[in-house]
C-alpha cells in the first residue's frame, strides 16, 4: 500500500463523514417525530418503524465497511462488487419508499 | 386599536354656505381673473399628481440591491488580485449580465406603465373673468370655478355650488359599483367620511349623469388623490423573496468566512507555506459562493416576465415574480374582479310573484338612455334596463308608443315620469326610488287586476327592505291613465298604480367560479375586502361558490387590538364596509402571520394596500396611482390570468430553489472535503487555479437551469423561503459529496499510489462529475429521467460540460492547469462510484423529504 501513514487518517476521516451523516439523519428524524407528535405505543412497532425508516442509515454504515475493507485491501474487485450490490439495494429502497406525489404538509 | 375614520378634506368646506366658501377661497360667481389664476398657479403649482418619478438611474440602482453581489464583487477583486483574471472577468461578467437583464426588463415594464399614464391627459371647463373656457386640467388652481358634465373626469377636488341630477362614479375611492348622488347642499357634519361628502367631487372620479359646477378647493398633491399618491413615495417594503435572499446571503457569508479562516489557520498550523495556504483558502471560499445565482435568478425572472407578458400580465418589479408564485392569500375587492363591475338588471318583482313583462316595458318607456344600434349610453341604471331588454329582444315592444312629455328627475322627488300615448290612450309612467314612488300609489296591479295599494303596502315595503338589506338597488315602477293636455307637472304624479320593482345588481363574472376553483386548487386562499355591505359580498360568494368562514365588519375591526386582528384575518373570508386604512391593517396582519399576501385593486384607495402587500396587482384600466403602486399590472381584470401568472411564478421559484439547494449542498461538500484534505495530505488536493476552473465549468453547466422543467406537483402549492430548510438540506446533502471525495482520495492514494498531479486530476474529474450530475437527482423529488424529465437545454449543456471536464486532463489546457492523463482502471471505478453516489443521494432524498417538508 502506498502512503500507509495516511491510511489511518483517511479511514478516520471517512468514518467521521459517515458518523456525521448518521448523526444529522438521526437529528432530523427525531425532530420530525417530535414535530408530528408521533407516538407508537408498542415497543415492537417503534422498533419496526425505526428499522424501516433507517434502512438508508444501515446502507450508509454498510458502505463505510465496504469502502474501508476494499480500499484497505487494495481490492478493486471487492470495491466494484460491493458498489453493484449497494446500488441494487438503494434502487429497491427508493422505489418502495417513494410516494407518488410528495406535497407539503 | 380603535381608530377614528379619517376626515377627507382638511378645511370644513363641506359645511360652508356659498358666500363663506367663495370668501374663503377668494373667488366669486364669475370665477377668478386670469391674472389671479396665473398668480395662484405660481404659488400652488400645477394641478398634477406627484407620482413616482420614473428614473432610469433608480431602476438601475435597484438591480444592485442584492447581498450576494457584495460577496461576488469581493471574490472578483480577490481573484484579480491573485492574477486569476479569467475567474475575475467571469464573475464580473455574470454580475453585469444580471444587472443588464434586470434593468432591461424592469425599464421596459415601467415604460409601458408610463406610456399608459401619458395617454391620459384631459381638458376641463373653467369660468374665469366671468366667461367659460376650456383649459388643460393641469392649469386649474384653487378657487377656480369648474363645470363638469357626463363623461368628465373630475379634474380637482371641488365643492359643488350647483348641480343638476349629478351622479359620480366614485368606485375608485369607495369600491362602490353604484354611482354616488351629488348636490350642493351643506353637509352639517364634524368629520364626514368620503361617502358622506355628497357636496364634494374628488379628482379622478367620473361624472356618469347630470352636470354640476363648483369651486376648486384643492389641486395636485393636496387633493385626496394626491395625498394617497404622496404616501407611495416611501421605499417599497422588502418582499419575502428579498428577505430570503438576504438571509441566504448572510448564511453564505458566515460560512465562507468561517471556512476560509479555518482552512488558512489549519494549513498554516500544519506547516504549509503561508502564501499557498492563503491562496488555497481563498480559492475554496470562492468555490463556495454561488456566483451564478444572481444571473440564474435574473434570467429566470426575465424569462418569466416574457412568458407572463404573453399571458397579458406586465411585471413592473421583477423581484415580485417569485413572491407572486408564493402567494397563499389573495385579497381582492369584489367589484370588477369577482363581479362584472357594471350594473345589470337582475330582474323584476311584482306582487304576483312571477316576472311581469309590463314592468320592463313601462320602465323602457321611462328612461333617458340614448340607443344607437346596439350601443346604449346614459345613466348606468337606464343602460342596464335597455341591455336587459335587448338581451331578451323585448325592446321592440316600446316602438308602438309615442313620447308625449316628460317630468324630469330631481333629487327632491328622486323619480322621473314620462307621458306616452298609444292608440289614443295616454299613460303617465313613473320610475324612481321606492321611498318616493310608493307614497304616491293608490292602487296596485295584481295579475292584470287593480287592487287597493293600502291592502298590500306592507308586503311591498317588506320586499323592498329585504332587497335593500341583501344589497340590491331597486327602482319602483308605477303608472296611471291620464288625459291629453298641453303640459304635465309633478302634481300629475299621484294616485299611481304600482306595477313592481326593478332589481339591479353587479353580478359575478362568468368565469369567476372557475377562477376561484383554480386558485383554491393551487393553494391560494381568497379574502374579500370590500366597501360594500356584508350581504352583497356574501351573496356574491355564494354564487361563485367561495365558502364563507366568517364575515368581519369595519365596525368590528375598528374595535379590535392588533392581536385580535391577526386572529380575525385567519378566520374571516369577507371584510365588509371597510375603509382603505383597514385594508392596510388586514394586509399587515396577514404578513405578520407569515403569509405571502397578494392584493388586487384598481382604486385610488387601494394604492397604500397595493404598496404594502408582498405583491400588489393592478389592472390596465386602474387609476395611475394604483398602477404606480402595483408590482404587476394585468391587461385583463381576470382571476384566471392571475392563476396562470402564479403558476409561472412558482416555476421560476422552483428553478431558483434548485440552484440554491444544489450549490449549497454539493459546493459545500466539495469545498469542505478540500479543506479537510489540505490538512492531512502532504500536497494540495487541488491547485487554486484548478478549483476556480472547476467552478467556472460548473457555472456554465448551470446556465440553462432557468429553462428546466418543473414537476407539476411543485406548482400545486405555494412555497415559502425557508432558510432553515436550506440549512438542513446543506447539512444533510453536503456530507454525501464530501464522503465520495474522501473515497476518491482513498482510491487515488491507496489503489493508484497517485502522485500530486494524478491525484488532483482524479479528484477534479470525480468532483466535477458528482457536482454536475447530481443536478439531475436534486432537481426533482421524483425518479430522475423515469418520472421527471429534465429540460432539453439543461440536459444538453450539462452532458456537454461533463464531456469537456472528462477530456480536460488529456488536453493542452489540462496540462497548462496541471492535470495529467488518468488510467483506464480509474474510469471504471469512477463510473461505479458515481452511480452509487447518485443512487445514494436519490435514496437520501426519499428519506430527507419524508422527514423535512418544504
Amino acid at each position: 500500500m502506498a502512503y500507509p501513514e495516511l491510511f489511518p487518517w483517511w479511514a478516520m476521516t471517512i468514518s467521521w463523514g459517515i458518523v456525521f451523516l448518521v448523526a444529522v439523519s438521526t437529528y432530523l428524524y427525531i425532530g420530525s417525530r417530535k414535530r408530528r407528535g408521533r407516538k407508537d405505543n408498542k415497543i415492537g412497532e417503534e422498533m419496526l418503524n425505526l428499522m424501516r425508516d433507517y434502512v438508508f442509515v444501515w446502507v450508509l454504515l454498510g458502505l463505510l465497511i465496504l469502502y474501508i475493507v476494499s480500499i484497505g485491501n487494495g481490492s478493486s474487485v471487492l470495491f466494484a462488487a460491493g458498489n453493484v450490490i449497494i446500488e441494487i439495494i438503494l434502487f429497491i429502497y427508493t422505489i418502495k419508499n417513494r410516494t407518488r406525489k410528495q406535497q407539503p404538509s | 386599536m380603535a381608530k377614528e375614520e379619517p376626515t377627507v378634506i382638511r378645511k370644513d368646506y363641506w359645511s360652508m354656505p356659498y358666500e363663506d366658501l367663495f370668501r374663503t377661497l377668494g373667488t366669486g360667481e364669475g370665477g377668478l381673473s386670469e391674472g389671479e389664476a396665473q398668480r395662484r398657479l405660481e404659488a400652488y403649482g400645477h394641478n398634477e399628481l406627484p407620482g413616482r418619478a420614473f428614473s432610469r438611474f433608480q431602476v438601475l440602482l435597484r438591480q444592485f440591491k442584492n447581498p450576494i453581489f457584495v460577496i461576488l464583487i469581493a471574490c472578483a477583486i480577490i481573484a484579480g488580485f491573485f492574477e486569476q483574471i479569467v475567474q475575475s472577468v467571469a464573475i464580473l461578467s455574470m454580475i453585469a449580465l444580471s444587472v443588464i437583464l434586470g434593468f432591461y426588463n424592469e425599464y421596459r415594464a415601467e415604460k409601458i406603465v408610463e406610456d399608459l399614464r401619458q395617454a391620459v391627459s384631459y381638458k376641463a371647463v373653467v369660468i374665469r373673468d366671468g366667461k367659460p373656457s376650456e383649459i388643460n386640467s393641469s392649469l386649474i388652481v384653487p378657487g377656480d370655478l369648474v363645470s363638469v358634465y357626463v363623461g368628465d373626469i373630475v379634474p380637482a377636488d371641488i365643492r359643488i355650488v350647483d348641480s343638476k341630477n349629478l351622479q359620480v362614479d366614485e368606485a375608485t375611492f369607495t369600491g362602490e359599483s353604484f354611482p354616488a348622488e351629488k348636490n350642493s347642499d351643506v353637509v352639517d357634519l364634524q368629520k364626514p367620511t368620503l361617502q358622506q361628502l355628497c357636496n364634494c367631487l374628488f379628482m379622478g372620479t367620473v361624472v356618469v349623469h347630470g352636470s354640476g359646477r363648483g369651486a376648486v378647493i384643492s389641486t395636485g398633491k393636496n387633493t385626496k388623490l394626491g395625498s394617497i399618491s404622496r404616501s407611495l413615495t416611501r421605499s417599497h417594503p422588502e418582499t419575502e423573496f428579498q428577505v430570503g435572499v438576504r438571509k441566504y446571503g448572510n448564511m453564505l457569508l458566515t460560512l465562507t468566512l468561517g471556512l476560509a479562516i479555518g482552512i488558512f489557520s489549519l494549513n498554516a498550523a500544519v506547516g504549509h507555506p503561508l502564501i499557498d495556504s492563503l491562496l488555497f483558502s481563498l480559492a475554496v471560499a470562492i468555490g463556495l459562493v454561488p456566483e451564478l445565482m444572481p444571473a440564474i435568478v435574473t434570467i429566470s425572472l426575465s424569462q418569466g416576465a416574457r412568458n407572463m407578458s404573453k399571458r397579458r400580465v406586465i411585471v413592473k418589479r421583477l423581484v415580485s415574480i417569485e413572491d407572486f408564485g408564493n402567494i397563499d392569500v389573495l385579497c381582492t375587492d369584489k367589484t370588477g374582479t369577482m363581479t362584472e363591475g357594471k350594473i345589470f338588471l337582475k330582474g323584476t318583482w311584482s306582487l304576483a310573484g312571477d316576472e311581469d313583462p309590463k314592468i320592463l316595458h313601462y320602465s323602457l318607456l321611462c328612461t333617458h338612455a340614448a340607443v344607437v344600434g346596439e350601443k346604449v349610453t346614459g345613466n348606468p341604471m337606464d343602460i342596464a334596463i335597455w341591455e336587459h331588454a335587448m338581451g331578451r329582444n323585448e325592446q321592440e315592444s316600446v316602438k308602438s308608443y309615442t313620447s308625449v312629455d316628460e317630468i324630469p328627475f330631481d333629487y327632491q322627488r328622486r323619480m322621473m315620469s314620462t307621458i306616452v300615448s298609444k292608440d289614443g290612450r295616454y299613460i303617465l309612467i313613473t320610475k324612481g326610488a321606492p321611498e318616493s314612488v310608493l307614497p304616491r300609489c293608490g292602487h296596485i296591479e295584481v295579475k292584470g287586476r287593480s287592487e287597493a295599494f293600502n291592502d298590500h303596502m306592507e308586503l311591498v315595503k317588506e320586499k323592498f327592505a329585504d332587497l335593500s338589506r341583501a344589497g340590491y338597488r331597486t327602482l319602483a315602477v308605477a303608472y296611471r291613465r291620464t288625459d291629453a293636455k298641453g303640459s304635465y307637472s309633478v302634481e300629475d304624479e299621484s294616485d299611481l298604480t304600482f306595477l313592481g320593482l326593478l332589481i339591479f345588481t353587479d353580478p359575478p363574472k362568468g368565469d369567476a367560479h372557475e377562477a376561484i376553483a383554480r386558485l383554491k386548487e393551487i393553494g391560494v386562499d381568497i379574502k374579500i375586502l370590500t366597501g360594500d355591505n356584508e350581504l352583497v359580498a356574501s351573496e356574491i360568494c355564494e354564487e361563485i361558490k367561495v365558502p364563507v368562514k366568517k364575515v368581519v365588519l369595519s365596525s368590528d375591526l375598528s374595535k379590535m387590538s392588533s392581536i385580535e386582528i391577526r386572529a380575525a384575518v385567519e378566520e374571516a373570508t369577507i371584510f365588509a364596509r371597510i375603509t382603505p386604512e383597514q385594508k392596510l391593517d388586514i394586509i399587515k396582519a396577514l404578513k405578520e402571520n407569515e403569509h405571502v399576501v397578494g392584493f388586487m385593486g384598481d382604486g385610488v384607495n387601494d394604492a397604500p394596500a397595493l404598496y404594502e402587500a408582498d405583491v400588489g396587482i393592478s389592472v390596465d384600466s386602474a387609476v395611475d396611482v394604483s398602477k404606480d403602486a402595483a408590482d404587476i399590472v394585468l391587461l385583463e381584470k381576470d382571476l384566471l390570468v392571475l392563476a396562470n401568472g402564479i403558476d409561472e411564478g412558482r416555476k421560476i421559484f422552483g428553478n431558483t430553489t434548485k440552484y440554491i439547494l444544489m450549490g449549497t449542498s454539493s459546493n459545500f461538500g466539495n469545498m469542505f472535503s478540500a479543506a479537510f484534505a489540505s490538512v492531512f495530505l502532504p500536497f494540495l488536493p487541488m491547485l487554486p487555479m484548478q478549483i476556480l476552473f472547476m467552478n467556472l465549468l460548473y457555472d456554465i453547466a448551470n446556465m440553462t437551469l432557468p429553462t428546466d422543467n418543473v414537476d407539476e406537483e411543485y406548482t400545486k402549492w405555494p412555497r415559502h423561503w425557508d432558510i432553515g430548510f436550506v440549512r438542513k438540506y446543506t447539512l444533510f446533502f453536503g456530507p454525501f459529496s464530501s464522503l465520495y471525495d474522501f473515497l476518491t482520495y482513498g482510491i487515488m492514494l491507496f489503489i493508484f499510489a497517485a502522485p500530486p498531479a494524478l491525484f488532483q486530476s482524479g479528484w477534479f474529474v470525480e468532483s466535477f462529475w458528482t457536482e454536475v450530475l447530481v443536478m439531475f437527482v436534486i432537481r426533482t423529488r421524483r425518479i430522475p429521467f423515469l418520472t421527471s424529465h429534465p429540460g432539453k437545454w439543461l440536459t444538453a449543456l450539462t452532458l456537454s460540460c461533463v464531456a469537456f471536464g472528462t477530456i480536460m486532463p488529456f488536453t493542452l489546457l489540462g496540462s497548462f492547469l496541471g492535470f495529467t492523463a488518468l488510467p483506464l482502471d480509474y474510469w471504471a471505478l469512477l463510473i461505479l462510484m458515481v452511480v452509487t453516489y447518485l443512487f445514494l443521494v436519490d435514496a437520501g432524498k426519499v428519506f430527507f423529504y419524508r422527514i423535512c417538508k418544504f
